[in-house]
């Protein structure tokens, strides 16, 4: 019996070296990490023909997880993650400097969405992709015009609205009707926007994240707040919809690429990116992702049912907040705000 | 009469809760929409996409590999400690080591992950399939075990002690008497094991490396951009597989005994 464990566990370590024991060192391949259908797969299939370079495309759930497999092991070559964990990353020293001389395309991103908190000196990051917390309803069914986080308020909309499972956000619904920062590390306006959302509570149907689109367009809620790539989904399927970026101020989101300062293969990497900045290569993986284009480039390409979603409005003025880590104690007192506010909203 | 009435609506809603989910998956793998909310006709537009999506077929493939290894591995080591741990007296060690075999199903999922990960760390083992294969093997191998462990219990002890007694060897013994007799519950513990494996992500996404993608990383990784009907599509065909293999596994079951009769 022992003889037959020993071989067995002998099996297990052969088998495994096989597979694992030696990295791939292929030149020919680029590991891009990042969520899963990011791009439509015409845009994967194109890189691959056109450069020779094969993508080993690798998934994470949370940004977080992504964080703790680049402190824990390399090998990954290009990642897109979101704004606030990329500054983590920098800060960490995970992230290569972007050798900008390898993208030709470089000049068609959208100045707006360069230059920010995570990426102050633009030397880490491209954008890729941007989300804006956009109110939606059915005038049909609401005859009151939404403009604002404060129209949410309204006792008209009892049980009838549905909301993200993102507690800056929702929180921060309050603190912009109070006229606060999203940012804001201050305790007292903290709680005072907790207040303001006890008072929403008797108007929210649903808070989640996953497909609440769906129970909009289905009619089983008649007003969201949601994130971009559902208010897109929600639109095509629903043009009549009305979107509304509210009057307070918006707060903005971005997905960005970085090279892992462990990357192989940081070459193909840059390849990549330069592929994706293209023009009208942007514009196709703007369409399939329904996040607000980064590359002004990309803009006027955007097919017509898109445009009205997916480019921001020529008289946009940027009374834009991004959403950014905070310090710890502002972090505990929001989870507490939310908590008491999902209570509530549960009742 | 009225009974007869009872026992079949409560038979329907059992099947009905248990089977309604898994037909709307299948609908809706075939639906024109990209939102499961609207019916806008039928399509095998997923189907196409599916086939297309390379990253998609190299997850599932990395998922069966682990879940065959694994459930290989889990039954070679689960047997081998339920038959080991059968021979000796309930003392003090005995019960301890019981724990420590079925200690792998009681610790959250979540801290097993994040034990492998430092774990693995320290060992200078570079996450990939070796890593998912251990980890994988050590928290399958409490179903094994528990599964045969049952089985042993209702063996008679006396077809062994009556094999060794006429000079068997004790390995003779084990492959002639002992595993034929446990072998079902080494089997199902096996695809338990395999079940188990298959679906974990949680476990997973801690030791999991940059070249094996597996899929339940993958779906649940869809959460960020809306769970695509493509994942219906495949999930129709796994269900369509798993069925398959089920009426295949009943057909040859019907054979085996008869055969057994004949001799």
């Amino acid at each position: 019996m022992k003889n037959l464990l020993a071989l067995a566990l002998a099996l297990l370590v052969l088998a495994g070296c096989g597979k694992t024991g030696k990295p791939a060192e292929n030149s020919g391949q680029l590991t891009l990490f990042t969520w899963a259908d990011m791009f439509p797969q015409e845009i994967l299939d194109g890189f691959e023909s056109e450069t020779g370079i094969t993508i080993n495309y690798v998934n994470f759930d949370y940004n977080e997880t992504m964080l703790t497999r680049l402190e824990t092991s390399g090998g990954y070559d290009l990642v897109i993650a979101d704004d606030y964990i990329i500054k983590t990353v920098v800060e960490q020293g995970l992230a290569a400097k972007l050798d900008k001389g390898r993208l030709s395309n470089y000049g068609n991103i959208n100045p707006l969405y360069q230059k920010q908190f995570y990426d102050p000196l633009d030397e880490y990051t491209v954008p890729y992709g941007a989300g804006v917390q956009t109110i939606v309803y059915d005038p049909e069914k609401i005859k009151k015009d939404i403009a604002g986080y404060g129209d949410l308020w309204d006792p008209s909309l009892e049980n009838r609205l549905g909301i993200i499972e993102n507690y800056r956000v929702v929180n921060g619904m309050a603190l912009k009707v109070l006229g606060k920062s999203y940012n804001t590390e201050n305790l007292d306006d903290i709680r005072a926007a907790g207040e303001r959302l006890l008072a929403l509570a008797p108007n929210i149907r649903l808070i989640r994240d996953n497909k609440l689109e769906d129970e909009l367009v289905s009619g089983e809620i008649d007003a969201a707040v949601m994130y971009t790539s559902q208010v897109t989904a929600a639109l095509l399927e629903k043009p009549d919809f009305r979107a509304v970026f509210p009057a307070e101020g918006i707060g903005f989101g971005i997905m960005a690429f970085f090279v892992p300062s462990s990357s192989s293969n940081a070459e193909a990497a840059h390849a990549f990116i330069d592929y994706v900045l293209d023009a009208r290569r942007g514009a196709a993986c703007f369409e399939f992702l329904g996040y607000y284009s980064t590359y002004s480039a990309s803009d006027p390409l955007i097919s017509g049912e898109y445009q009205r979603f997916l480019t921001l409005p020529g008289n946009f003025s940027p009374g834009m907040e991004m959403i950014q880590p905070i310090g710890e104690e502002a972090e505990q007192e929001h989870n507490r705000v939310w908590t008491a506010f999902k209570e509530e909203a549960g009742r | 009469m009225k009974r007869g009435f009872w026992r079949k609506s409560y038979l329907a809603l059992i099947l009905a809760v248990m089977y309604i989910p898994i037909v709307l998956v299948i609908m809706y793998s075939f639906n024109g929409s990209r939102l499961s909310s609207v019916w806008k006709g039928f399509t095998l537009r997923w189907y196409a996409e599916l086939f297309r999506d390379k990253s998609m077929f190299g997850a599932l493939r990395n998922s069966l590999v682990l879940a065959f290894s694994a459930s290989f591995f889990a039954g070679i080591t689960g047997t081998l400690g339920a038959v080991g741990g059968a021979g000796r007296r309930a003392g003090l060690a005995g019960g301890v080591m019981e724990y420590l075999a079925i200690l792998p199903i009681m610790v959250p999922e979540i801290i097993l992950g994040m034990v492998f990960l430092a774990y693995f760390a320290l060992l200078r083992l570079s996450p990939g399939m070796l890593t998912l294969i251990i980890a994988h093997t050590a928290f399958c191998v409490p179903y094994v075990y528990l599964v045969v462990k049952g089985r042993l219990a209702g063996m008679d002890k006396s077809c062994v002690e009556a094999a060794r007694n006429l000079g068997a060897s004790q390995w003779r013994a084990f492959f002639d008497i002992t595993l034929p007799l446990i072998l079902p519950g080494v089997v199902s513990g096996m695809l338990l094991s395999f079940a188990m494996s298959f679906d974990d992500v949680i476990i997973s996404v801690f030791v999991a490396g940059p070249q094996t993608n597996t899929l339940p990383i993958r779906i649940y990784s869809q959460l960020k951009t809306g769970v695509s009907p493509k994942t219906n599509a495949l999930c129709t065909l796994l269900f369509a597989s798993a069925v398959f293999l089920c009426i295949l596994s009943s057909y040859l079951a019907g054979f085996g005994p008869k055969k057994r009769k004949e001799k």
